[in-house]
């Protein structure tokens, strides 16, 4: 069994490492970077998800738009508050971790968002 | 619609690669850029750590040792920008003839249908070049910068090239904090 582990290159380790971390409740974080690169990754795959399931909808407009903004913000910020129970102020305040990786998530949204629309429902 | 967009996706993926592979050949692996980017990793720490630890205090001295670290950090930060400047420049004009190239391929050509209409000031760059006016439909252009602001954002992270946090919030990003100055 240690051998297996020990095979390991530290890097993935540490990936796997942080994933458990991520998943449990109330982890320790004495790295903030590494909690803060956990926000950050989920906020893409949030990003990239919600914007899949918008195209095949579809759902349109500034509806669309504003949904995204708001379930970005609220499951992140529930996560962190609720899940991970972490003190915000150790990173600067709940709109530190609100906007890390905000602007590329929402990016990434559109882009998946106008593919998956323009593909599936034109031609 | 399907072949425009992952093309656009694709070349986005390239650009991005291909910037960042210049720029590790012109900045990154240079000794001056590594030693540097130590430099203001280490006193990024060590400003944060100061801060917190007398950061209401009214001593004097305290006060000189931190502002010293600032001034080093603003020096290291204003060597760093010139190290880069030259890549940038580089990477300024293949990306120009590169993107004039892809927009005269594209031209007229709508790439795509946005499920909503952008606000007026964005529809010049979300309908360039696009005859009639359903604002729903697509340029090029467009869809090429949000792929390229979420890819290459990403690219820099994965590879490990993105700036620190640290030495962002010190320097002061586009929305983070100014340093803080003392009284």
């Amino acid at each position: 069994m240690s051998k297996s582990v020990d095979k390991k290159t530290p890097c993935q380790n540490s990936i796997l490492d942080t994933l458990k971390k991520a998943t449990t409740r109330n982890s320790d974080w004495p790295d903030k970077d590494e909690f803060l690169d956990v926000i950050y990754w989920a906020r893409q795959i949030l990003g990239l998800i919600a914007g899949l399931l918008w195209g095949l909808l579809p759902l349109k407009g500034l509806f669309g738009l504003g949904l995204f903004l708001v379930l970005n913000a609220v499951s992140l910020y529930a996560y962190f508050t609720n899940f991970q129970q972490i003190d915000e102020e150790e990173f600067g305040g709940a709109w530190e971790l609100t906007k890390e990786g905000f602007v590329t998530s929402l990016a990434g949204f559109l882009v998946m968002w106008i593919i998956v629309y323009s593909g599936m429902h034109f031609d | 619609m399907w072949s425009d967009t992952f093309l656009i996706v694709f070349i986005s993926i390239c650009t991005a690669l291909l910037g960042e592979g210049l720029t590790w050949l012109l900045v990154y692996r240079t000794e001056k850029y590594q030693k540097l980017k130590v430099e203001i990793e280490k006193s990024s720490k060590k400003l944060e750590k100061r801060k917190e630890a007398h950061g209401d205090s009214v001593d004097k001295q305290q006060k000189k040792k931190i502002e010293r670290v600032e001034e080093k950090l603003k020096i290291n930060n204003r060597d760093l920008s010139m190290v880069k400047m030259k890549s940038m420049f580089a990477i300024g004009f293949a990306f120009t003839a590169l993107l004039s190239m892809f927009n005269s391929i594209f031209d007229g050509r709508v790439v795509a249908r946005l499920p909503f209409t952008p606000i007026p000031w964005v529809q010049g760059l979300s309908h360039r070049n696009l005859p009639g006016d359903n604002y729903t439909e697509c340029s090029f252009i467009f869809l090429y910068i949000l792929c390229t602001m979420s890819i290459r954002q990403n690219i820099q992270k994965l590879l490990g090239f993105a700036p620190s946090r640290m030495a962002n919030k010190q320097s002061g990003g586009l929305f983070g904090p100014q340093p803080q100055q003392f009284k």
